[in-house]
């Protein structure tokens, strides 16, 4: 591959892996065999981005299909005539509700996917291809699957100043003692057949045992501890990242005591916790859909206590979650068991 | 020697502050398996999925604890010598043999309990006609509270001369399954599809490699039996994913035609939504398995 073939589009950041693994698909797409793609992530995590950046490189026609909102008419999901192109397929988990004969527009866009001589990019919220996955095997239907990767504190750093001139920001540190600690969560990530697993890890900062026992100051910078704190708060979450950075920003000057830790503390029932896994796996829904998807009859009181304890927000009749809280309400759900 | 020592034993060292002090060291053991149960039993239950694995921590550090208590009385308090060891021991068994013995079965019985683990604390197991959530494995007996919240003490004993089904056996996941029975002129494939989406969709349902589910067609005279076999993620959650699951698929049912089974025209059967199994006559088993 070029050199100019391996430059990441305008604007991108990151996902330098996943666009070269794109674009071996697209080559091969060329030379006739069709592998299917879904990109999955978490939520706020970059796959409109992902996808738009691969529009850019993309050697062959493409046709767009942007879901907004749960699939209702068939027609939204009607693929081009003929063969040869590249459809790309944004927020597919949009095609299915989790309730009795919810699963009919999903059922008919996994085959028009394998029977059209198009070569398909999907995009799926992670927690519903879980689902997905186990319910009705998903992944059967695409031989290429991209898990967006959690972005390192120097990836977010970069994806963050890129927005920003040279010195125009001015890092101060009151960085607690808390903050420059020697043992840091930081966990490990490595791809076994195209997963991206993140285990669990510790980070020793060797530099400042050093520096203690020369009884010499930390050589860590300021910003490096800001970012450093932004990620783990965000948990990798590039989306979640921009967010809590301009929070924090005081423009032009940023602290690590600007950046707030996630002050929530998440008290669920069951049923609370199985609406919430739906808003969390469909990144948007109505209340209307809602209620017929929860089959709840308290929905509106639900999502009431929801939106108190600052876990969704509510957007012209959607309702989304707050970023903020994404960190939390994974753990959270992980442990009701409500999200696989 | 051993008869001057045993007959010593009681007069010489058993006086009111060695009763005292073997009170005091039982209250303490006792008093430290509470407040063991009673920090396990809250860790537990934030530890959601891993559950039973810190429950089933509980019986064995109980014996832990009341054996280093009988321990300490006897060595230290009563400071027997090894023969009087040996002789009390002696006459420890005679009690036991003649007196005290479906105690003793227990205590084994909870001992092998423990270390075997047939079930652990948060299993939902029947026992000696009883099914119920294991809340607690003790020293005499094993505590399970029924769906009707009953608390059922169990003899530890059980366990040698009964079976004892565990149905999660030491994981919070358990299989549930759901008999929905239908009229044999409807259309089973449509019933059959409606039960399997009522099942993965479910609030309760749990569904992976390990813990697939499955939807079975059965013919028999004057009904069809639709059987759902399917995980909930929480053991705690059996009634209410059958409860749900069956409220569900019935009310698409009936939407989609599908009726229940008629009263059979010799009287053999009433009405029903869940009749005995009676006589088998044609089986056709379908498994469905998306």
């Amino acid at each position: 591959m070029s050199e100019e073939e391996q430059q990441l589009p305008a604007g991108l950041i990151g996902f330098q892996d996943e666009l070269a693994r794109i674009r071996e698909a697209i080559a091969a797409f060329e030379s006739g065999e069709k592998l299917d793609i879904a990109i999955i992530a978490e939520p706020f995590a970059g796959r409109t981005t992902f996808l738009n950046a691969i529009e850019q490189i993309a050697t062959r026609k493409t046709v767009k299909l942007s879901f907004s909102s749960v699939i209702t008419d068939r027609n939204e999901i009607s693929f081009p005539p003929g063969a040869g192109e590249i459809v790309l397929c944004d927020n597919c988990h949009f095609l299915y509700r989790r309730t009795i004969g919810g699963f009919k527009h999903l059922d008919e866009f996994l085959t028009a996917v394998v029977t059209s001589e198009h070569l398909v990019i999907t995009t799926w919220n992670v927690y519903s291809w879980r689902y997905l996955k186990e319910v009705c095997a998903i992944d059967k239907f695409f031989p290429i699957t991209i898990r967006l990767p959690q972005f390192s504190a120097a990836a977010l750093k970069e994806l963050i100043l890129s927005d920003y001139a040279e010195n125009e920001l001015e890092f101060e540190d009151d960085s607690t003692p808390e903050e420059k600690r020697i043992i840091t969560r930081q966990p490990i990530s490595f791809t076994v057949r195209n997963k991206i697993l993140a285990i669990p890890f510790f980070h020793i900062d060797f530099a400042r045992i050093k520096a203690m026992f020369s009884r010499k100051e930390g050589t860590k910078k300021t910003e490096d501890i800001i970012f450093e704190k932004i990620g783990r708060i965000a948990g990798g979450n590039p989306g979640v990242a921009k967010l809590l950075w301009e929070k924090s920003l005081q423009y032009p000057v940023i602290k690590p005591s600007f950046v707030k830790e996630c002050p929530l503390k998440v008290e669920l029932d069951y049923h609370e916790s199985f609406l919430l896994s739906l808003i969390l796996s469909m990144d948007a829904l109505t209340e209307p859909e809602l209620y017929e998807i929860s089959d709840e009859s308290e929905v509106e009181t639900m999502l009431h206590r929801l939106l108190r304890q600052r876990l969704i927000v509510e957007e012209h009749g959607y309702y989304k979650l707050d970023p903020e809280a994404l960190s939390c309400i994974v753990s959270a759900l992980k442990k009701t068991g409500v999200i696989w | 020697m051993v008869e001057t020592d045993l007959v010593d034993v009681p007069l010489k060292t058993i006086d009111p502050g060695t009763v005292l002090s073997a009170i005091l060291i039982i209250l303490l053991a006792y008093l430290l398996t509470r407040v063991i149960a009673y920090l396990l039993t809250w860790l537990a239950e934030r530890a959601g999925g891993r559950r039973i694995t810190v429950k089933m921590l509980l019986p064995l550090l109980k014996f832990i604890i009341y054996g280093v208590a009988v321990y300490f009385i006897l060595a230290s308090v009563l400071q027997l010598s090894s023969t009087q060891l040996v002789a009390f021991s002696g006459v420890l068994g005679a009690v036991l043999g003649f007196g005290l013995k479906d105690l003793f079965a227990n205590i084994v019985g909870g001992l092998v309990i423990s270390v075997e683990q047939p079930y652990q604390i948060g299993d939902k197991v029947r026992i000696g006609g009883y099914y119920g959530e294991v809340t607690d494995i003790g020293i005499r007996a094993t505590r399970l509270v029924t769906p009707d919240d009953n608390l059922v003490s169990a003899p530890n004993y059980l366990i040698f001369n009964q079976a004892v089904a565990s149905a999660s056996s030491g994981t919070p996941e358990m299989m549930v399954v759901i008999d929905l029975f239908i009229d044999p002129d409807s259309d089973a494939g449509t019933g059959l599809e409606i039960l399997k989406e009522a099942v993965v969709t479910s609030r309760y349902v749990y569904i992976s490699r390990k813990y697939p589910y499955t939807v079975l067609l059965q013919d028999f005279p004057y009904y069809r039996r639709l059987r759902a076999k399917a995980y909930v993620h929480d053991l705690r959650h059996e009634f209410e994913f059958m409860s749900e699951v069956t409220r569900r698929a019935w009310r698409e049912f009936e939407q989609q035609g599908i009726q229940a089974p008629r009263a059979p025209i010799m009287g053999e059967l009433q009405t029903g939504n869940k009749p005995e199994a009676g006589a088998d006559s044609t089986q056709s088993t379908t498994t469905n398995k998306i």
